[in-house]
């Protein structure tokens, strides 16, 4: 038990959990922004696959940044796409969804056969590149805080910076701008942005792209810098996991955050523990992730509930 | 008043060709992207379309497989219907699969496995593990309003780990380090349905004959009783069925735990169907999911599904008879059940097909749009 708090407190544990963190932060703040818009996004997980495929196969051929561009533009594409048939052509969001999920569950691995000829598991044979990580050793020079400063700023993707910005814009963008705005009416009621000549169905295309974007850069980090390379079925349920994000941080881009560091927290523990314990099982260790998220979402949901009835809505 | 029935017959009819028309038109788009994605991957794509094509129903063996695979499509795709009908999307008929097939190994190692009671016990166990992992989010969504779509992802996961770990630790296996059970008891595994010399059909078993009944089981409940009445006003409109008195969710959580009944019922026709007569980690390859397809390609009508688990299947069995033969991987399945899924469920129409190609609209197009709005 000593060890696990040794290392729950280091700033090893911190850098993992920035690590772990950052594509299911990228994954919520899609998620956000396609909640807000009034469509539940179950397509983050597909996304974000395809999102690690198009990185890894990209980063062969261009330097990390074009794989990086790639990825987030493949996740753009799929909300396109999702958009097309879901406000076009009037389909269930949520089935397009899932129709983006088998897409990319099947298409990920057959792409990937193509690609390595004949290899259905990793991308091992495909030299791919990684993000690079953001070196701050020049803090140390700080006296003082700066050795402390320094193992705990540095070393982080940087995709790790960008998505903290992100969280910034995000909440910029949702409370600062006038699309912001419109963005969280067509969310709340459509009819009224509908009568106020505001193009509906052109903000919830912008909010799944975007929502696909970031859940395809969230993808990005995952297959170039957590791991690098591309291994079958990779997300593991993050995207999902980014779902129950969204709603337990309360559809804010803060609580999302802070949802996410959760969860991140949670999956690194999952990552130092095999470590620490053997004999703690591995599959209850990996279970760790999907546990925590249906524990936040009840406990969330009575607090929600509790809420309304507190406000006299039934 | 006789020509009431014979009108309503006849509307009947023409939904029937209607979504028969718009699957089949979804299923030749699929097909084409497919044939387009094999010509450009593939070394010898006439030979991996053929096979695609035409390999499942070359021998007997193949058409056993095929066959076996469509019980399992429908039972899947009916679980899938249930809830859709009720307009609730648990997503949560994998880890039934994973739980029901648990609970089908327990009894069927266990020492009853080996008498008579193997196969009734095990499928009982197998519906009541199901019907309760199918309960939890059910419960979670009307005390608490927990997203069912999040807690039954999740749980799916759990249920796989959950089978890992305890195939890893604590049912008995051959050898120490196989992520497979010993082999059930012959009790305990479905006999096969025709067993002849020289007829090699080897997976057809007593599963095919579940799903079938599972299929009249599941009409009836929705189209001849007070609950299935009851679920489809829920379905159509909560709160008006709410208003009108009835227990929208009540009907919410039975449609999922029967759904889950359904699922486990699929994890026992797996472990104790001839294909596996045992316990292996991740048997359930996928299949759990791709009951959406055919749910949402049968307007989650239960006499529906058996018949697009037919097509499904076959174009299922051919993908991995392709996969075996050539050099197109299997997956590749996955593209045309996610077009499928995305053209059925839309409002696309062939009228909007050739809408979208013609873009100047020449008189001879004209009528036919007309008569697409019309409807």
């Amino acid at each position: 038990m000593m060890e696990l708090l040794i290392t729950v407190f280091s700033a090893t544990f911190f850098v993992t959990i920035i690590r772990t963190t950052t594509p299911l932060l990228l994954a919520t703040l899609g998620g956000l922004i396609a909640d807000l818009g009034g469509a539940l996004n179950v397509a983050l997980e597909g996304m974000m696959l395809i999102g690690c495929l198009t990185a890894v196969i990209v980063s062969v051929y261009a330097p990390w940044y074009v794989a990086v561009a790639a990825g987030l533009g493949a996740g753009a594409l799929l909300g396109l796409i999702m958009a097309f048939f879901a406000f076009r052509l009037k389909a269930d969001i949520i089935l397009v969804g899932f129709a983006i999920n088998i897409l990319a569950a099947g298409g990920t691995v057959f792409a990937l056969a193509i690609a390595t000829g004949g290899d259905k598991g990793t991308s091992i044979n495909l030299q791919s590149k990684a993000v690079p990580a953001v070196d701050l050793s020049f803090l140390s020079a700080i006296p003082g805080i700066g050795p402390v400063l320094k193992s705990f700023l540095s070393g982080h993707s940087v995709l790790s910076w960008l998505a903290a910005f992100l969280v910034f814009a995000v909440w910029y963008f949702l409370y600062r701008t006038p699309w912001g705005l419109w963005l969280r009416g067509v969310g709340e009621y459509p009819a009224a942005p509908e009568a106020a000549g505001i193009p509906v169905n052109k903000i919830r295309t912008w909010s799944l792209i975007v929502s696909g974007a970031l859940a395809g850069l969230g993808g990005a980090q995952l297959a170039m810098f957590n791991y690098v390379g591309f291994t079958r079925d990779m997300t593991a349920g993050r995207g999902f996991i980014a779902l129950g994000a969204v709603l337990l941080g309360a559809r804010h881009p803060v609580g999302a955050l802070l949802a996410a560091l959760l969860f991140g927290a949670f999956e690194a523990l999952a990552v130092v523990m095999p470590g620490l314990f053997n004999d703690i099982p591995a599959e209850l260790i990996r279970m760790i992730p999907f546990v925590v998220t249906i524990a936040a979402l009840v406990l969330f949901s009575i607090r929600a509930q509790r809420a309304l009835a507190l406000r006299g809505v039934k | 008043m006789s020509n009431i029935p014979a009108i309503d017959r006849n509307s009947r009819f023409k939904t029937i060709r209607r979504e028969v028309g718009r699957a089949v038109g979804a299923l030749a788009i699929a097909l084409l992207v497919t044939f387009i994605v094999v010509l450009l991957t593939s070394k010898a794509p006439l030979d991996a379309i053929t096979q695609l094509l035409t390999a499942p129903a070359s021998k007997p063996r193949t058409i056993g497989l095929w066959l076996d695979d469509v019980a399992k499509l429908t039972i899947t795709g009916l679980a899938f219907s249930l809830v859709f009908q009720a307009r609730q999307f648990a997503m949560g008929v994998q880890g039934q699969v994973y739980i029901g097939a648990l609970a089908a190994s327990y009894v069927a190692l266990s020492p009853l496995g080996a008498s008579w009671a193997g196969i009734p016990l095990g499928i009982t166990a197998a519906m009541l593990a199901g019907a309760i992992y199918g309960f939890l989010p059910g419960i979670a969504k009307a005390k608490l309003g927990a997203n069912e779509i999040v807690s039954s992802l999740m749980l799916n996961y759990i249920a796989i780990e959950v089978c890992n770990f305890l195939v890893r630790t604590s049912l008995p296996k051959p050898q120490a380090g196989v992520l497979t059970t010993n082999d059930f008891p012959d009790s305990a595994v479905f006999p096969q349905l025709i067993k002849l010399e020289g007829l090699n059909v080897t997976r057809l078993d007593l599963g095919l004959v579940f799903a079938l009944v599972a299929v009249l089981v599941v009409w009836f409940a929705l189209y001849r009783t007070s609950w299935g009445l009851k679920l489809r006003l829920v379905g159509h409109n909560a709160r008006f069925a709410e208003y009108s008195g009835i227990k929208a969710t009540f009907i919410m959580v039975s449609a999922m735990t029967a759904s889950g009944a359904l699922g486990g019922l699929l994890g026992s026709m797996f472990v104790q169907g001839q294909g596996y007569g045992k316990l292996t980690v991740l048997f359930e390859g996928g299949l759990a999911f791709e009951g959406i397809l055919v749910a949402i390609v049968a307007r989650s009508r239960p006499l529906a599904v058996p018949v697009v688990a037919l097509f499904y299947g076959y174009l299922r069995q051919g993908a991995q008879l392709m996969n075996i033969r050539t050099d197109v991987p299997a997956e590749v399945i996955g593209v045309v059940t996610a077009i499928i899924i995305l053209l059925v469920s839309s409002s696309f129409s062939l009228n909007f097909i050739t809408r979208l190609f013609k873009r100047s609209p020449s008189p001879s197009v004209a009528p036919a749009a007309v008569g697409g709005a019309a409807k």
